[in-house]
């Protein structure tokens, strides 16, 4: 009931609870701030040094398989400090050890209104009716973030509306963009939509919503090596749209990334061993490693190597332009569930988590969500 | 307590999502209030072309000229239903019309009363059509609503608001749009491989 006064539609997928409302995950204050809160902001400012060494190098942006004609969109976008939006950073936490970085999700990340809206109303209910004690917290500023930086944004670029935009059929992205734009909404931006296979092109080479407006400033739930390649992939430079997030998350969402922050900063207490594909001799065959492609989405095309043995775990459409090793780091397991972590980052601040389980070691897309609380 | 880590304060109402019952489309005209904004300007509400009239006894043409525009603006933008049930729903008994025009037919709430502002500018005045609900179920009873379902701070009585001008001005229009479709290839191509993946998301 209340679910459907907030419009949250997406509670089960595949007949599986997506959002669990009986169980939650509890803190120490000292387990957030220490071990999560801090990482999250190192390991994103790890991650930004890594960003600005690959725009400036051609070795680096081919690595990271980014379309050639688009080098300097790329770079163009670093350049000029356009903004980021958010981040949702993957992580491995048992509650005791240094959290372990699995994936940076930089461009297109979800559960943003589970973590943000939701999971804040769950507390306040759960404190209202005596269910959970009234000094509990939450590592949950997401929400008040998003709308603060969404103004910083529309001033950054010196507008008062903003488009939004994902794919059609697909109704938790649809969810994930409408609670954006009610975020925009309050900050006084003025929201528009449009669905991402609907935008046009206008014959002075502007992007147009489907009323023939231009996009001048778009948040787009569609990952940027899709847009490099597809066909009007070649009139981004000249539409002059202002993206969120900006083209330089192109890097930033990428897996080459994972070997890089090895590469540039080796045993970190927050990275996990990883390689490029093509470096796996450097790899121990008697370790277990796995093997993600440098564009992947929903867990797809994942293989575990184990004593050199490849055995796929997940199919996917996935790896036509590479592949990387991380070491294998199994998903800590609570009351039967494997638990991963997801550390949000509102620009570079460090926003609050989201918890999802899974029944399997290793992250598919079918997690349920859990909210938590600090005490 | 130190420092609370969790968002002080949300805007439920904002969240609340606009229609109960989804209506089959709103439009997207909308007066954008801004708490943070000095340039805003006064707009009055009317529940009727006379209240207009009587109010601004030097502007009779431009209160018939801005009834007018929502009444347009209404015809164009109001929510729809496909029973009158849904409709009466949301706004309330007798609160709805049944429409049969070259966009198909549906219910849509009678326009409940209009925004002006700037009515004695000579260059240009802004007119939008408001709604209110009469319904016990409904998250609009008693209150200003747009057509895109934007709810106005205070009951039916508050007749005067301040507004943010830019929100008026005409949106850039581009000379037209010579094709669509050039964005989501990889969507169709990855997603007809199938497989596990939930609910079809680009997301990650």
């Amino acid at each position: 009931m209340l679910a459907a006064e907030y419009g949250f539609h997406f509670h089960t997928m595949y007949g599986e609870p997506y959002w669990d409302e009986s169980a939650y995950y509890q803190f120490s204050l000292a387990q957030i701030e220490n071990h999560i809160e801090d990482p999250t902001a190192e390991i994103h400012q790890m991650c930004l040094a890594v960003v600005d060494e690959v725009v400036n190098s051609e070795m680096l942006m081919k690595r990271f398989a980014i379309p050639t004609a688009h080098w300097d969109f790329v770079r163009q976008s670093w350049l000029n400090k356009e903004p980021s939006l958010y981040s949702r950073l993957d992580l491995v936490y048992d509650g005791v050890n240094p959290a372990k970085l699995l994936e940076n999700n930089a461009d297109t990340p979800t559960s943003l209104y589970e973590s943000g809206f939701w999971q804040w109303l769950w507390l306040e209910h759960q404190v209202q009716e005596g269910h959970i004690a009234r000094n509990a917290d939450q590592f949950n500023s997401l929400q008040e973030k998003l709308v603060h930086r969404l103004g910083e944004i529309a001033q950054f670029y010196q507008v008062h509306e903003m488009h939004f935009a994902c794919c059609k059929d697909t109704e938790e992205d649809r969810g994930t963009v409408q609670y954006l734009q009610d975020c925009a909404s309050e900050a006084g931006i003025e929201d528009k939509f449009v669905y991402v296979e609907d935008i046009g092109l206008s014959e002075n080479g502007l992007f147009t919503d489907t009323a023939d407006n231009p996009l001048m400033s778009c948040f787009k739930l569609y990952p940027w090596e899709f847009m490099l390649s597809e066909s009007y992939g070649d009139h981004l430079e000249t539409a002059d749209t202002n993206w969120v997030e900006p083209p330089w998350k192109a890097i930033l969402s990428n897996k080459a990334l994972l070997p890089m922050l090895w590469q540039r900063f080796p045993n970190h207490p927050n990275l996990l061993p990883s390689y490029f594909s093509d470096d796996a001799h450097r790899v121990s065959s008697n370790e277990k490693w796995i093997k993600k492609p440098l564009f992947s989405r929903e867990g797809a095309n994942i293989s575990l190597l184990d004593n050199g043995e490849e055995q796929v775990l997940s199919e996917g459409p996935y790896g036509e332009e590479g592949f990387i090793l991380q070491a294998y780091s199994p998903l800590p397991k609570f009351d039967g569930n494997h638990t991963l972590i997801g550390s949000w980052l509102v620009d570079d601040m460090p926003a609050g988590i989201s918890i999802r389980e899974d029944k399997s070691p290793i992250t598919q897309d079918l997690s349920r969500y859990l909210p938590h609380v600090i005490l | 307590m130190a420092t609370q880590k969790r968002s002080k304060h949300i805007n439920l109402r904002r969240m609340r999502k606009a229609f109960a019952l989804k209506p089959l489309a709103v439009g997207v005209a909308g007066v954008l209030l801004s708490a943070c904004s000095d340039d805003r300007q006064d707009a009055r509400i009317y529940t009727s072309l006379d209240e207009c009239k009587i109010d601004n006894p030097d502007a009779i043409a431009q209160c018939d000229a801005a009834y007018q525009t929502a009444l347009d603006e209404a015809a164009r933008t109001s929510p729809r239903y496909t029973t009158e049930n849904d409709c009466e729903h949301e706004f309330g008994a007798n609160q709805c019309q049944y429409v049969n025009n070259n966009q198909g037919s549906f219910f849509m709430p009678f326009m409940a009363g209009f925004m002006v502002s700037q009515l004695l500018s000579p260059s240009r005045y802004y007119s939008q059509p408001l709604y209110t609900s009469y319904s016990p179920y409904s998250s609009y009873r008693s209150r200003w609503v747009t057509a895109d379902g934007y709810v106005f701070d205070g009951d039916i009585r508050k007749r005067n608001y301040r507004v943010r001008p830019d929100a008026f001005k005409p949106k850039p229009t581009v000379t037209r749009t010579m094709s669509r479709g050039g964005f989501g290839s990889s969507v169709r191509a990855k997603s007809s491989w199938g497989s596990s993946s939930r609910s079809g998301s680009w997301g990650s």
